[in-house]
């Protein structure tokens, strides 16, 4: 057993490394990620997790539910630290699965991962406690730094295998009965039971919880499911119809006004600690909502952008679908804009309060053009739309599974909080 | 054995002895000059002139810090009310005012720094630093007696009115573009008056100091046992100024000089008392605080929250704020009353919030239905 293989052995059971090993660790992630360009180019299958926030009993939760690594592939798109008690534990594990298996976990930077907020949050003062000094949070701020600050998904299919698995609720098995149809949709609860299948419908103009549309898909035989149970990895090709579901961008936040393209994010400077305005910290803090537009985020960085930003930047950038974290979504996941962006959340009963459940989302494979890496910047073989149409192509086919916090172990919990003692 | 602890209770005694005899709550025989109007006085602390024997650390006045003090009435069939404020006015009719309530047990004056600050990185914008009755204010019922009803309703109106009065005073043709910003108490009180709206579109945004409904209703069962541990009063202002230092209710002796006076009533003895009697105040406690976090998240505007120490967001506060609902800040090396402990960082914070929001240097990138519109390539 190498060093690296006792030292996630030792993290797995929630104990945290010698600052020496840190110390290695984090000058070799270091070393890997500073090869990554600022947008790091990500194969499907993969499965894409939103904020973490040093839950750590809950992202072992994660990776039963979704399968282990490196059997599955992950792309995690930041805020593994602050607020949950175990922000160090959770942090070095993912770091030394990325070290260990590169290109089976993908790490992007969130706004947590910052000098200044892990200050306030939590993740310094855990460190301080843990090592008696601020060496470990040092190197790790340092790691911070070289985090890539989005991901690309290519070769994603646009239709799931149907997971062989039952329904959660089997009465409404008939309802979901999608045999004959391309699924679009399908989500999975924490046993893997099927709660609800959506199947790709043209006509709807987005995908709802209504499953009454008739679909107009054509009908086509699906293959078999390959990839093992707990993975998206079903590698089939779907016959000769073409499935490629598009690019998929993932950033913690969300966009820019300053950034346009893809490319654009390529061209940062990212090697910073997250700064309080422009492009990269826009990346970091901004959210999609019901506007026209842009608009001023509440949270004091950051933009909010409408629809028709979204909209808009797909089509420039030839995406089917941008996945962000960030936001808290009671539902662990949430669609929004005809699908063209989705929040996933994959911190279950936040902070230990708030009673949310978290998901993860996993983009199966499209086998029909194995090796060919398509450019997402071009006009070719783009389907006929407008800017401002509904998603301009089929985006990927989507499968999340939800799952609820661990059981928590309450032992090596610091005490609550003292009351603050005078607050009128 | 017995022998050693004899000699153990003697070294004891002894050392005993040494120290400083403890002082006393009250000093009848205060070297004070009688003045026997400050302890009826309505008591600003214009009206507060220590002795030359007091001055080691000498008291700040209000005029430092503030442009002017008023006196506003305000006549109903309700009552009477004379209400205390102080102003610095916006230098244009443009520039926003930003207008204080302190907390409970507080006074205006424990916005000074922070308003000689927010005018150096925001030279045009106003200050109104109000107080709530039993806090520097007075109201009287219709029979005549002093009415403390200090319910958050009450509180609201009245930091309204306060303003709406302001504007009639200073006859300003038009109400300046508001940000709301509360201590503690004066947080809920923002955070009411923005809630109903009573505002208008005058308000841009309110900002919350170091309250938050969760961890306030958690201590209040401990509330009274921490004014019972309070001392009653003080033989001197400077040794009250001393005590707010000594025990880190305040951090900042240049503002605990500016503040504190205003905090305190001289007896007929000559000594100080609490000007307001915060103990008397717990029927209102629950109510102040009962749905602060839901109204908060809910009221229109721009929304702040500093908070020193620790963050201890109750639970709808984390949600709103993993939802990106507001804006969140967090001083570590602050105490409770952040504004008098780190007047210059907190000046900095709100004058980008107030930046950041003012409606009439807003420029926001265009929308992809206007670029369109344009016939301009997307």
């Amino acid at each position: 057993m190498s060093d690296l293989d006792r030292a996630i052995a030792q993290l797995r059971a929630c104990r945290p490394i010698p600052e020496y090993q840190v110390r290695e660790l984090c000058y070799k992630a270091r070393e890997l990620l500073i090869e990554e360009g600022n947008v790091v180019g990500v194969d499907a299958p993969v499965t894409i997790c939103g904020d973490i926030h040093g839950q750590f009993h809950d992202l072992m939760e994660l990776f039963r539910v979704g399968g282990d690594v490196p059997d599955t592939n992950y792309l995690f798109m930041g805020d593994f630290v602050d607020r949950g008690f175990y922000s160090l534990e959770s942090f070095l594990l993912l770091l030394c699965l990325k070290v260990r298996y590169p290109d089976r976990i993908t790490l992007i930077r969130g706004n947590h991962e910052s000098r200044q907020i892990t200050t306030v949050y939590g993740f310094y003062d855990e460190c301080l406690r843990k090592y008696g000094s601020a060496n470990v949070w040092r190197y790790c701020c340092e790691v911070f730094d070289y985090l890539a600050l989005g991901a690309l998904v290519i070769g994603a299919a646009t239709n799931l295998e149907p997971s062989d698995a039952p329904f959660a609720d089997p009465t409404s098995q008939a309802s979901m009965q999608t045999e004959d149809q391309d699924i679009e949709i399908e989500t999975l609860n924490a046993n893997g039971e099927i709660m609800f299948r959506f199947p790709r419908n043209h006509d709807a103009s987005q995908s709802s919880q209504a499953t009454s549309q008739p679909s107009s898909s054509p009908i086509i035989d699906t293959p078999s499911r390959t990839g093992p149970s707990g993975t998206s990895a079903t590698s089939s090709a779907n016959g000769s119809r073409g499935n490629d579901g598009g690019a998929v961008l993932c950033v913690h936040g969300g966009l820019s006004p300053l950034i346009d393209t893809i490319d654009k994010i390529r061209l940062l400077d990212r090697k910073q600690e997250v700064p309080h305005e422009g492009a990269m910290c826009d990346l970091l803090w901004s959210d999609p909502d019901e506007i026209d537009g842009w608009g001023l985020s509440p949270r004091g960085a950051g933009f909010l952008f409408g629809a028709d930003i979204v909209k808009c930047f797909n089509y420039k950038n030839d995406l089917s679908l941008i996945a962000r974290a960030h936001q808290l979504v009671m539902e662990g996941f949430k669609e929004m804009f005809d699908s063209t962006i989705v929040t996933v959340w994959s911190a279950p009963n936040y902070c230990y309060r708030c009673g949310n459940v978290a998901a993860i989302l996993e983009l199966g494979e499209d086998g029909s053009n194995a090796g060919y890496m398509r450019r997402s910047n071009g006009d070719v073989g783009r389907r006929q739309s407008s800017v401002l149409t509904e998603r301009g192509r089929d985006g990927p086919g989507r499968r999340y599974r939800v799952f609820d916090a661990a059981p928590q172990d309450s032992r090596g919990m610091p005490a609550k909080k003292p009351v603050a003692d005078y607050f009128l | 054995m017995l022998v050693m602890s004899d000699l153990a209770k003697t070294f004891a005694k002894a050392k005993l002895s040494g120290l400083p005899p403890e002082t006393p709550l009250y000093e009848d025989d205060c070297e004070r000059e009688d003045d026997s109007s400050s302890a009826s006085s309505l008591s600003s602390a214009g009206t507060v002139r220590p002795t030359s024997s007091q001055r080691s650390a000498p008291v700040l006045n209000w005029s430092d810090y503030f442009a002017q003090e008023l006196y506003l009435e305000r006549q109903s069939d309700k009552g009477h009310a004379k209400f205390h404020v102080y102003l610095t006015p916006p230098s244009t009719p443009k520039a926003p005012l930003l207008v204080l309530h302190h907390g409970a047990g507080s006074s205006g004056l424990s916005f000074s720094l922070f308003a000689l600050e927010i005018r150096k990185l925001l030279p045009n914008a106003g200050v109104l630093a109000v107080e709530a009755r039993d806090h520097g204010s007075v109201v009287w019922g219709p029979g005549g007696e002093v009415d403390n009803d200090l319910s958050i309703h009450t509180l609201s109106q009245d930091m309204v009115d306060m303003l709406h009065l302001t504007r009639a005073r200073m006859s300003w043709t038009e109400m300046p573009t508001l940000v709301l910003i509360g201590h503690s108490l004066g947080g809920a009180v923002v955070t009411d008056a923005a809630k109903k709206g009573m505002l208008e579109d005058k308000l841009i945004g309110y900002a919350v100091l170091d309250v938050v409904e969760g961890s306030a209703m958690d201590a209040l069962k401990s509330m009274q046992a921490y004014l019972a541990s309070r001392p009653s009063g003080f033989p001197t202002l400077d040794a009250a100024i001393d005590w707010h230092i000594r025990s880190r209710t305040l951090r900042n002796p240049r503002s605990a000089r500016a503040s504190v006076p205003s905090l305190l009533v001289q007896t007929p003895s000559g000594s100080w008392t609490w000007k307001t009697d915060l103990s008397s105040t717990e029927a209102y406690w629950k109510n102040w605080f009962e749905g602060m976090s839901s109204k908060f998240l809910s009221a229109k505007g721009a929304k702040l929250l500093l908070l020193a120490g620790t963050d201890r967001l109750d639970k709808e506060l984390m949600i709103g704020q993993m939802q990106g609902k507001f804006q969140l800040l967090v001083f570590p090396a602050a105490g409770h009353f952040l504004q008098e402990d780190l007047p210059d960082k907190i000046a900095e914070v709100v004058a980008e919030f107030v930046k950041r929001n003012d409606r009439s240097i807003l420029v926001l990138p265009p929308k992809v239905g206007d670029l369109l519109k344009q016939g301009k390539k997307v």
